[in-house]
């Protein structure tokens, strides 16, 4: 029997759709190092957008059914591979954040909600898929990286650019590792403008797929000078149900628009509790308001995170869920969500932005 | 100045359209006051030509002049309705300036 061609091979693949970017995964230049062996058997490398990737395994037996089907083929070899792509193409080249690909902020408008708890989970989540992850903690006044962490580790200082820390295979930049413990820092809007910049511009953070960025609560320097000092991919948006929440997080969503930066979508955290004793499921702070937001506003949905005692406990003791009770549904719903969140921040890499000619 | 847009629509602007255009605050006022473009009818060509475009996040273009005037920063919701293609002058509501 005839082996088929490489042709024949990539026609049969291209029906395969991505979902998120609506297009077929040849045209998309997913399909690498395509050989077809004159036994018939055929091998390719499947590179996916982010090692995240939600629908990876579907993607694997798709490519590896279809293939098998063709007349002629009497093996299949997929290696799935994974590759960020930077997320826009930057007028000149930037002096800010040179090596990162991708950078994804975590806010909410409203203090207290778990923002810190998601950025750190979903970085760490991000990092175990494969990808090359920085956390950078920009709460200037009261930074709560480095508790989670679990690292008061000082950052060196290398060549006039300080180096990130590490701390469960991230890149971790905080405030709080630089200033004292227990000692407040007392700054006037403008500084911590500058104090946010400085974490990015002299921190020296390599070359990274992911950068998450964990912003203080509000819609003020902070956010401000972040939206404006670097093209940011997307935004996370964290609430609680309650409509207390949801309410100021709908304000933080309606600012980073303002900005032209993308809302990746909104999570809902402390959506549930299930009590240790009687096994029911509590809603103490309602259920389900992120999610009909999110409707409202025609954002994204990224899912929902229960209060679980763990989840605490584990952000206090400096090993993110993700990490010490994998199979905890605290856990494994934070694993969700950075899939959706690299799903649709590989999306943004996609996009064609304006491009601004001078004469 | 150029910019080829998402969708693919081209605009072309001139320095002095843009000058004149400048939303900083010393331009345009605030609070009430004039500001400096309502009060003068005339700028130097040093004003009126580009020095630098930098890109603000992904929301805005900061244009420097020669004459060093820098603080305006143009959102593209902004450029892209001061686009004078045709198409886009006949789309455009008609503005009465006073």
């Amino acid at each position: 029997m005839t082996v088929p061609s490489s042709e024949q091979v990539l026609a049969v693949l291209a029906h395969i759709q991505d979902p998120d970017l609506g297009r077929d995964v040849v045209s998309l230049g997913m399909i690498k190092e395509l050989e077809v062996s004159p036994r018939g058997k055929v091998s390719f490398t499947f590179e996916l957008t982010t090692p995240a990737c939600p629908v990876r395994d579907r993607f694997k037996s798709q490519a590896q059914d279809l293939v098998g089907d063709i007349p002629g083929v009497s093996a299949v070899e997929v290696r799935m591979t994974a590759n960020v792509r930077p997320a826009f193409m930057r007028p000149k080249p930037s002096e800010i954040l040179p090596g990162v690909k991708q950078t994804i902020a975590v806010a909410s408008g409203k203090g207290g909600v778990g923002k810190s708890t998601v950025a750190v989970n979903l970085a760490a989540a991000l990092r175990k898929a494969g990808a090359t992850v920085g956390l950078l903690d920009a709460d200037i006044y009261g930074p709560s990286i480095p508790a989670m962490i679990g690292s008061r580790s000082v950052p060196e200082q290398v060549n006039g650019l300080l180096q990130p820390i590490d701390a469960h295979g991230l890149k971790v930049m905080s405030f709080g590792l630089i200033h004292p413990i227990e000692q407040p820092t007392i700054y006037r809007g403008p500084m911590v403008g500058k104090a946010i910049e400085a974490m990015m511009v002299q921190v020296d953070w390599g070359r990274l797929d992911y950068l998450v960025i964990d912003l203080p609560p509000g819609t003020g320097d902070a956010s401000l000078t972040l939206a404006q000092a670097i093209p940011l991919t997307g935004v996370a948006i964290v609430c609680t149900p309650q409509d207390v929440a949801t309410d100021i997080a709908v304000k933080a969503l309606q600012m980073f628009r303002k900005l032209n930066v993308t809302p990746l979508g909104l999570i809902e955290n402390m959506s549930w509790y299930v009590c240790s004793n009687c096994g029911h499921r509590h809603e103490i702070f309602s259920h389900g308001g992120a999610e009909a937001a999110a409707k409202r506003l025609g954002v994204p949905f990224l899912g929902a995170i229960p209060l679980e005692e763990g989840i605490r406990e584990d952000a206090d003791s400096g090993t993110p869920v993700v990490i010490s009770r994998p199979d905890s549904a605290g856990a494994q719903a934070f694993v969700n969500i950075a899939s959706q969140v690299a799903a649709r921040t590989s999306i943004q890499s996609f996009r064609q932005l304006p491009v601004i000619n001078v004469r | 100045m150029e910019i080829s847009w998402e969708d693919r629509h081209h605009s072309v602007y001139s320095g002095e359209q843009l000058r004149w255009a400048c939303p900083c605050a010393e331009c345009r006022g605030e609070a009430g006051a004039p500001g400096r473009l309502s009060r003068v009818n005339k700028l130097s060509p040093e004003e009126l030509r580009i020095q630098d475009v930098s890109l603000i996040g992904q929301y805005a273009l900061q244009i420097a002049f020669q004459s060093g005037h820098a603080t305006g920063l143009y959102t593209f919701s902004l450029l892209r309705g001061l686009c004078s293609c045709d198409e886009c002058a006949r789309t455009r509501p008609r503005k009465t300036i006073s």
